[in-house]
């Protein structure tokens, strides 16, 4: 039989796609992923203030704008050369907390909830969030909603508005909070640090003392040794807001860390013809292709890569489960993609914890929360870690402070190429033969959730979502295979009785 | 029936920079002047959000009747298409890469479990217009969408009126 090359550019179609393409002996040959790209960002960036960066760039998608939001406004304190006074950035942090266990909170039970509390054999239509109500109890998805209600409280009180926030400015915050807010956010904190250790419990109680789930977690597809990402104090304990970036090797050694404005000294990026994404990785290590190892410049950055580049959690009740964590799985650093769910909860718990931290400190309502800034602005780089990855805004101006570059890395752009290697492991392990087994979008999408891919950016538009789609093509070019998770609104109709 | 302050909400939906997703935006802020033009302020409340799932689902609770304007993205119909849909219309994708919570139709029905006050289904229309680029940075939509801007908003309006 001739071989029939399929040019693999041509045939792709469409966006938010993986297409797959089989050998003459029907196994994996190649496959590509594709994502819609957003364009011309930049474009619309030049030649405004840059000052309205941390409200425009908190536009980019509805999903994080708090993160984008922090960024670009730590990237405008270097802009003009302006230090917040200290409540100024205790009030920032304490903002992006109450984000965090939001995020976290939502991630948990409405997106990996679905895989670990209803189980990853369970029917399309009982892995949602209303499946994992009729698993765990109403109380539970009460206290989920109740989490995400009195959080966006505190989000609005600082940020201004509950979702796209305008309080952050060069040099500071907009505006102090009172003493009687102050107290307010105590108690909210208090009731989410309960919230992370309940929800820990029901790791333990759900996910953990399942060995099935267990097996899952440390099999051989969802495993990967790259490198490892995240922003760390001082202390190399894991920082959301502030600090330098750490890197650590496969072997969990420290191979940088370097400072937000060095970050171009580290981090490259690789393009393909066939991605609209680029694929980041370590320039002092080098691109050698979609491969794991040492060898390898690809990184991760992901609630699990924190806790990896890090060398613990500075808060006790998070160091806690994150030394249970690591000792229940062998050690550091841990290469299993699906323990990112139990790397987000052990955050989810630190971000309460500092929250709390933060709240009780009397400075955090201190009326003085924005230094002026007065130096002639060049350019600025602001780091923080966005609930999905490292997020670096790097953005340059003429000296009226009018935009001429802007750079973003978001944080799913890190994990590109390691969500390509795992969507390929799953392909590999599935596809023998010709035979493509019925559980490959499944295993896909749990690989993908696990990194939390923030792909939704331009997908606002009615349908809404992007449904993971999987196209396998045999060595003609042919479609042996298509799958697509959809479940009729009926099927929905058992949870409500 | 309306002795609540607020029984109706219109939302404009999307991302106002991302050209044609952001025709939501603009549909609702000609309903907007439309409403206080027709001293019916404290009658209907009109937002706009670039949001989706749960937090969607959340801006509705309190309200006996909702109105979501927003772009879509069907391929069958010319760009600049105005059309009202019934929620059961839209489609249901749970396991979807992409989003980070759930979509609406689950939401509201995980929010009604826990008791919350919610407009039933049969009260939660959409007025959709058909777009065609959702993918450029841009506070233009483009020129067939941009035309469509007035008719999408007296469909939104007729829809209020229940006509």
């Amino acid at each position: 039989m001739t071989r029939i090359s399929i040019d693999p550019i041509t045939r792709l179609e469409g966006h938010g796609k993986i297409e797959i393409f089989l050998d003459q002996q029907g196994n994996v040959d190649n496959c590509y992923f594709q994502v819609p790209e957003l364009r011309g960002f930049e474009v619309f960036c030049v030649g405004r203030p840059a000052e309205e960066m941390p409200r425009l760039t908190s536009r980019i998608c509805g999903v994080c704008p708090e993160a984008h939001h922090m960024a670009a406004a730590k990237a405008l304190d270097d802009l003009y050369r302006v230090e917040p006074p200290l409540a100024g950035k205790k009030l920032r942090e304490m903002f992006y907390m109450a984000f965090y266990v939001t995020d976290h909170t939502t991630h948990f039970y409405a997106l990996g909830g679905p895989d670990f509390v209803v189980g990853p054999g369970a029917p399309p239509a009982e892995r949602n969030i209303l499946g994992v109500i009729a698993k765990v109890g109403l109380e539970i998805g009460g206290q989920v909603i109740a989490t995400r209600k009195r959080n966006h409280q505190v989000i609005e009180m600082i940020g201004g508005r509950t979702i796209h926030p305008v309080a952050a400015l060069p040099g500071g915050m907009s505006q102090p909070i009172t003493e009687e807010q102050r107290q307010q956010i105590i108690e909210i904190a208090r009731q989410n640090v309960e919230f992370g250790q309940f929800t820990i419990q029901l790791f333990h109680d759900v996910v953990l003392a399942n060995t099935d789930y267990v097996d899952l977690i440390t099999s051989p597809g969802y495993t990967q040794k790259t490198y490892y990402m995240g922003l760390v104090d001082e202390n190399n304990h894991v920082n959301f807001y502030d600090g330098k970036v750490r890197v650590v090797d496969p072997d969990g050694h420290e191979f940088c860390k370097y400072a937000p404005g060095e970050y171009t000294e580290h981090i490259a990026e690789h393009v393909e013809p066939w991605s609209y994404l680029k694929f980041p990785y370590l320039k002092n290590v080098g691109w050698k292709g979609f491969v794991d190892g040492k060898d390898s410049g690809i990184y991760c950055a992901t609630p699990l890569s924190r806790l990896n580049a890090a060398d613990g959690m500075a808060t006790p009740l998070a160091q806690a489960e994150y030394e249970r964590m690591y000792e229940t799985l062998g050690g550091k650093p841990v290469h299993h993609t699906l323990a990112a769910h139990w790397a987000r909860v052990i955050e989810l718990q630190y971000a309460a914890e500092r929250m709390l931290q933060l709240a009780e400190d009397p400075e955090v309502a201190d009326p003085v929360v924005r230094a002026i800034p007065t130096a002639t602005p060049t350019e600025g780089i602001g780091i923080v870690e966005a609930p999905r990855g490292t997020l670096t805004h790097h953005f340059k101006t003429d000296p009226d402070g009018i935009l001429t570059e802007v750079n973003l890395i978001v944080g799913t752009t890190n994990n590109n190429a390691p969500i390509y290697i795992s969507i390929r492991k799953a392909a590999e392990a599935l596809i023998q033969n010709g035979n493509v087994n019925d559980g490959i979008l499944n295993m896909i999408e749990m690989a993908f959730r696990s990194y939390d891919p923030c792909l939704s950016c331009a997908t606002h538009s009615l349908p809404g979502q992007m449904p993971l789609e999987l196209v396998v093509r045999d060595n003609r070019g042919a479609v042996t295979h298509h799958a697509s998770q959809y479940v009729p609104p009926e099927l929905l109709e058992q949870f409500d009785r | 029936m309306d002795d609540a302050p607020y029984p109706t909400i219109i939302i404009g939906l999307g991302n106002p920079i991302l050209s044609d997703d952001g025709v939501g935006w603009r549909v609702v802020q000609l309903v907007r002047v439309a409403v206080r033009e027709a001293g019916d302020e404290r009658r209907v409340v009109v937002r706009e959000a670039c949001v989706g799932g749960l937090s969607l689902a959340e801006m509705l609770v309190g309200f006996r009747r909702a109105i979501v304007i927003d772009a879509i993205m069907t391929g069958n119909d010319p760009p600049g298409t105005v059309s009202h849909l019934a929620l059961a219309d839209l489609p249901g994708t749970l396991n979807m890469a992409s989003a980070h919570d759930t979509n609406l139709v689950t939401a509201l029905r995980a929010l009604r479990r826990f008791g919350a006050e919610l407009p039933p289904d049969d009260a939660i229309s959409i007025v959709a217009v058909e777009v065609q680029d959702v993918w450029t940075f841009s506070e233009e939509c483009t020129p067939p969408v941009e035309q469509a801007i007035p008719g999408a908003a007296s469909l939104a309006l007729r829809v209020l009126r229940g006509e």
